[in-house]
């Protein structure tokens, strides 16, 4: 079976991971198409690659040599310009054609470019080696960069380098933690975002406020409330335009060196909705990840809308959309994988995934900064009515706020379960609310037991009191303190003697100075 | 009194110990005391000191329980019976039952706790005197997948490459499920010095014994979900990748396979290891960076992350990262496995594995059978081939196999799904039985065959760190009981089996020495009474060396000398929606009891301190399940129902629950273990089972 695999990002490593085993045994013929020059690499670190925080060798995700030996054959820096349905053949770039039997797209998403003054003039680029999606990123003046790709990493690892002033528009996720990278890494970095808070989508006021003054404190300059309207660029010999400086809506001028575009993507479609497919916010699958329209096509990752298809519907109006997380992405490749090996060896394929996937964990990677999010938290602890009467069933909302310790918590709960949470500034709290929310485990009633995990108490004994009677002094032989001073106050006088009776301090030896502190302890009392 | 150098008949540290006899032994004047006493000895693995199980070892001797003439089934009573009758009987049986089905109709289960000796003739037992590929030992259920590991990675399987008190200098210890605080107490006097110098590093999902240990800036203890621990230490070593933190010299020129493991661990960022693992990226990161502090590192680990089905690739992961920080090989630091069983080493390399002969070699290598054949005095071609690993070979009982041999283990206990063992035990046409008491799983035998204490014989154990050492018999075993090296002799010879079947186990040990000769585990160079000097006995220890303290300095033991990095990955690490009233079991061990409890429940001083299973639960948990502290707890799920007193406690996770695995009847928490394995090492998943709790009734439990 001839599989072809459009777009070689980490979703579509995954895909070939999966599938090699049956390349191998000769059942599935996969040939690999990417646009980018590089084998895959690990875009999730994109942005840390661009703040020069890991190196380009962190960023490969997948064994190449391998993947040829086993026979993929992998067409890099090629783009495909038409895919033809009824032939089953795509066209590439260089003007070759390419037979499928099953075709993958896995084309993710590129930088979206918001309509600024200034940016309207900019014509997209008219390269044929360019996807059409990404003509107009490709087409954005010097100074001016998404962070999709190693491309504009490089670019902004240079910027970084250079301790050049950086402009990040948009607030959310991946700006908001592009702008931490290069502030830890010592450049100057603002945040421009339209609403009060970062990571708005995600957070509630009171997360986004713990996550804006924790920004701060690590040196990004944040800029809340601004309404981009227009870039400023500079004619420079040479280069052409570069841009200088962003426009508020109140005429306001931000001078920097460099403007990183953060204001959300868009699914990959292009090619797709060329060849009459239908498409919405990503690339319309249904939820076995086949196209509505065609069943050898399979759509996963950043490019894909999946949504069950109804004859008929307008696509505009379809709910929902690509994730844009790894995660999910990753499950659909193994799960496509999964149905094309069974395919091809004629076998039953997989069990179709959970359709109701629940909104994923969201996290920001950043050193210092702890804020994890996930499901509704825009309720209010006051509003959600029914807990107060003590019915069951009902939304509960519970909410810590030490802002002089930057820490925030929410807990929004049905029955108990976690529907939703904002964690800030509390490392271990995060982490175990995070295994909760995904396991959908029951939270203790007294919910205050979770808010203890980052106490100093638990992670570093400094409340322990070493003499209370039930706290252990010989674990060799499981002796506790009131075992030993009972011996002493009835005349042991000498760790000998305790040893002899309680036969503490006869293993490792380890305890012997503290049953002598016992027994001075002892001494002095008495 | 006359004073006896030996060592405790326990765990895999084997404590030295003297066994001190005679008229004037004070303890004698009471009639019910043990006919000998445990004294200190010096020795460097435990410095003269013992834990409470060492110290009343002695009680086993002559506890009431003991068996002490060949018991044989009646209806549902054992009968004495006299030796020669018992042993006519079991070889007709067998010769019967091998004509009848096969001769792999017969199963042998052997023990990690049986001596070198025994051990290594059992081996020989099984293949030339019964003719069956089927043996295997509950080895399989303890080091088998820090074994796999360690062979694909190093080209050998010494659980610590080096003397254990190595560890005594080091700056940083990562114990990875591990609770030696509470399976071989004296092992912690090994890491003070840690501790001092705060660079103790526990990953355990309870708080346990040796996690405390890390209390008053001891260093630090992570609790990740249970069954999670690859994912932590594949996002640790991604840490120790991305922040450059390895040894790129010793990568390059002492491992191959390095890329893959780089490649194998880019998508295991610290955000997303935290989501998986529950185990914040702050501490992973102080993790990363105290590992590759450079001044005496090493990474031990033990079964909590073992005990899986993907036991074999997270202890490839322990290794791939001990490897890339430079530590295997190099003076004051390195990698070790600990084993848990008194001689779980020295069993494991003689020849009771399913696909082993001994000297730890491959019984499918046709070098390695011709050699063993000549020291057997057989044809090559008369030894069989590989059987079938003990989860697999338990699960055939009554079916392909219809007859069973058990030495040294416990398996109604100690095995996964064990509800399911005991049916199948029941429908074996013959079980015997060796044990000094009527344990569990010899109460379903045919024949009760009563068999020597430590104190009783001459043998020897190879301990943890790969030291062979001298057991010694201080006082005479009662009448009627014998060692399992005459029974073998004579089963032997009623079998008509060729070859030679000394009964003194020097005699043996030299057998032993020669089979193993060229091996891996090469013991040649060795006898009883070269080692009856004391001397430092690591092995290998071929013919003519002076054996080998310490692995790896120069090279490892594949072809071309280089360590091997495997990578792996983790497939089964996407959040799995549970129902919310389902809790995690993990199992897991106490510090009075070892293994399945058959002897140390018969300790009163530790029988009474731990006298059941108590059910460990956070009290926000049990709260919600309406459980109180001391409650009657029932654990159950679709195999089977366990009843245990709650006992609550905040140093567990609110999601997982922690019973010892020690206990029989209605405490057996292994009725709810499942028979799945590791696919590589076999090794059945003992520490991520789900369960539901519950309150239970009092008659419940009484019932």
């Amino acid at each position: 079976m001839r599989v072809v695999l459009v777009g070689y990002g980490p979703v579509g490593a995954r895909f070939v991971e999966e599938v090699l085993p049956a390349v191998e045994t000769g059942r599935i013929d996969l040939t690999v198409v990417g646009a980018e020059p590089e084998q895959a690499y690990n875009r999730v670190l994109v942005s840390e690659f661009a703040a020069n925080k890991v190196d380009r060798r962190a960023l490969d995700i997948i064994d190449a040599e391998a993947v040829a030996a086993t026979g993929v054959r992998v067409l890099t820096g090629t783009a495909v310009t038409a895919i033809d349905r009824t032939a089953r053949r795509l066209t590439l770039g260089d003007g070759q054609s390419l037979g499928y039997d099953r075709l993958v797209l896995a084309t993710g998403a590129r930088a979206h470019v918001p309509a600024l003054a200034g940016l309207s003039q900019v014509e997209a680029s008219t390269d044929p080696a360019v996807p059409a999606d990404d003509r107009q990123v490709r087409g954005l003046p010097a100074g001016i960069v998404g962070l999709r790709d190693l491309a504009d990493a490089e670019v902004v690892a240079r910027a970084v380098s250079d301790r050049r002033r950086i402009l990040v528009l948009g607030g959310g996720v991946l700006g908001t933690e592009a702008a931490l990278a290069m502030a830890d890494q010592g450049a100057e970095v603002v945040l421009i975002h339209s609403g009060p808070v970062p990571m708005a989508r995600n957070l509630d006021h009171g997360g986004g406020q713990a996550l804006a003054r924790a920004a701060r404190r690590a040196g990004v300059i944040m800029l809340g409330d601004f309404r981009a309207t227009g870039v400023i660029c500079e004619p420079v010999p040479g280069e052409g335009a570069r841009f200088g400086a962003l426009l508020g809506e109140d005429g306001e001028r931000i001078p920097g060196d460099l403007l990183v575009l953060s204001a959300g993507v868009r699914a990959r479609v292009g090619l797709a909705a060329a060849a009459g497919l239908p498409t919405a916010a990503g690339i319309l699958v249904d939820p076995s990840l086949r196209s509505w329209a065609d069943r050898s096509i399979f759509a996963i990752g950043d490019c894909a809308h999946v949504a069950t298809g109804r004859v008929g519907a307008g696509a505009e109006s379809v709910p929902g959309g690509p994730r844009g997380l790894i995660g999910p992405g990753w499950r659909q490749a193994e799960f496509v994988a999964a149905q094309l090996v069974a395919e091809a060896g004629r076998a039953g394929g997989p069990v179709l995934p959970e359709t109701e996937e629940r909104p994923p964990v969201v996290m920001l990677k950043a050193d210092g900064v702890d804020v994890l999010a996930a499901g509704r938290v825009m309720a209010d602890p006051w509003d959600s009515g029914s807990h107060a009467l003590g019915c069951s069933g009902g939304v509960e909302v519970s909410q810590w706020v030490d802002p002089a310790r930057g820490a925030y918590v929410k807990l929004v709960t049905v029955d108990d379960v976690l529907e939703g949470f904002v964690c800030v500034g509390m490392p271990r709290v995060g982490a175990e609310l995070t295994v909760l929310y995904n396991g959908q485990a029951e939270l203790p009633t007294d919910r205050s037991v979770l808010l203890r995990l980052d106490a100093p108490a638990l992670t570093t004994g400094g409340a322990v009191d070493r003499f209370a009677p039930e706290a252990v002094v010989c674990w060799c032989n499981g002796v506790v303190v009131k075992s030993i001073m009972d011996g002493v106050a009835a005349g042991d006088d000498s760790v000998e003697c305790v040893g002899r009776r309680t036969r503490a301090g006869t293993g490792c030896g380890g305890c012997r100075g503290r049953i002598a502190e016992l027994i001075g302890r002892q001494a002095t009392v008495g | 009194m006359a004073t006896t150098a030996s060592h405790c008949p326990y765990c895999a540290l084997q404590c030295a110990m003297s066994l001190q006899t005679g008229a004037d032994l004070p303890e004698q004047q009471v009639d019910h005391r043990p006919p000998v006493g445990i004294g200190s000895r010096d020795f460097p693995t435990n410095r003269g000191g013992l834990c409470k199980k060492g110290w009343t070892s002695a009680e086993l001797i002559n506890s009431a329980g003991r068996v002490t003439t060949p018991l044989r089934r009646v209806g549902s009573e054992f009968v004495p019976v006299g030796w020669e009758q018992a042993l006519d009987d079991i070889a007709d049986r067998l010769r019967s039952i091998g004509e009848r089905h096969g001769k792999d109709a017969v199963g042998v289960f052997g023990g990690g706790g049986l001596t070198n000796e025994k051990a290594y003739q059992l081996g020989k037992f099984a293949r030339i005197a019964l003719g069956t590929s089927m043996i295997d030992y509950n080895g399989r259920f303890c080091m088998s997948s820090a074994a796999a590991a360690g062979n694909r990675a190093f080209g050998i399987d010494r659980g610590m490459p080096f003397p254990v008190s190595d560890l005594d200098g080091a700056q940083t210890i990562l114990l990875v499920g591990s609770n030696v605080a509470a399976t071989m107490p004296p092992f912690i006097g090994h890491l003070e010095g840690t501790r001092e110098r705060n660079g103790l590093i526990v990953v355990d999902p309870r708080r346990s014994e040796t996690a405390r240990l890390t209390d008053d800036g001891g260093g630090l203890h992570l609790q990740p979900v249970p069954g999670t621990d690859l994912v932590l230490l594949l996002g640790i070593t991604h840490i120790v990748l991305n922040e450059k933190l390895y040894d790129e010299h010793y990568v390059q020129t002492r491992t191959v396979g390095w890329e893959g493991v780089r490649r194998s661990v880019a998508q295991w960022w610290p955000q997303r290891v935290q989501e998986v693992t529950g185990a914040p990226t702050g501490q992973l990161r102080e993790v990363a960076h105290r590992l590759a502090g450079g001044r005496g590192t090493y990474i031990l680990t033990g079964r909590g992350i073992e005990q899986h089905v993907d036991g074999t690739d997270t202890v490839t992961a322990a290794i791939n990262l001990s490897l890339l920080l430079g530590l295997c090989g190099r003076p004051g630091s390195g990698y070790g496995t600990l084993t848990g069983q008194g001689n779980g080493q020295g069993g494991r390399e003689h020849g009771q594995k399913a696909d082993q002969l001994p000297g730890y070699r491959k019984i499918t290598d046709p070098q390695a059978r011709a050699q063993v054949a000549a020291v057997w005095g057989v044809d090559p071609d008369r030894l069989p081939g590989p059987g079938v690993p003990a989860t697999e070979l338990l699960g055939r009982l009554g079916e392909q196999i219809k007859a069973l041999l058990v030495h040294g283990s416990n398996v109604v206990i100690s095995a996964p799904d064990a509800g399911a063992v005991a049916r199948r035990l029941a429908q074996l046409d013959l079980l015997v039985v060796c044990d000094f008491f009527c344990s569990e799983t010899a109460a379903h035998a045919d024949y009760v065959l009563p068999v020597t204490q430590w104190a009783e014989e001459e043998g020897t154990m190879t301990n943890l760190e790969g030291r062979v050492l001298r057991r010694r018999r201080a006082i005479e075993p009662p009448q009627g009981v014998r060692s399992e090296l005459w029974i073998m002799a004579e089963l032997a010879q009623r079998l008509a089996a060729p070859g030679v079947w000394d009964t003194e186990a020097a005699a043996v040990f030299d057998e032993l020495a020669r089979a193993s000769a060229g091996g891996i585990a090469d013991y040649s160079g060795l006898s009883h009474e070269l080692l009856d000097t004391e001397v430092e006995a690591y092995w290998p220890y071929p013919s003519g060396s002076a054996g080998t303290p310490r692995l790896f300095a120069e090279r490892f033991a594949h072809p071309d000398g280089r360590a091997v990095m495997v990578p792996v990955r983790s497939r089964r690490h996407a959040p799995r929606p549970v129902a919310t009233d389902e809790l995690t079991l993990v199992t897991g061990r106490l510090l009075e009891h070892y293994q399945s409890g058959a002897q140390t429940r018969r300790v009163e001083e530790l029988r009474s301190a731990r006298p059941q299973a108590d059910l460990q639960i956070d009290p926000a948990t049990a709260q919600r399940l309406g459980i109180a502290e001391g409650d009657p707890g029932a654990i159950s799920n679709l195999r089977g129902e366990v009843f245990a007193r709650a006992e609550l406690s905040t140093g567990i996770r609110i999601d997982t629950v922690f019973l010892p695995f020690h206990f029989g009847g209605r405490q057996t928490a292994n009725a709810l273990t499942e028979a799945v394995v590791d696919p590589i090492s076999a090794m059945p998943e003992f520490k991520r089972t789900q369960v539901s709790v519950r309150r239970a009734d009092p008659v419940e439990v009484q019932g």
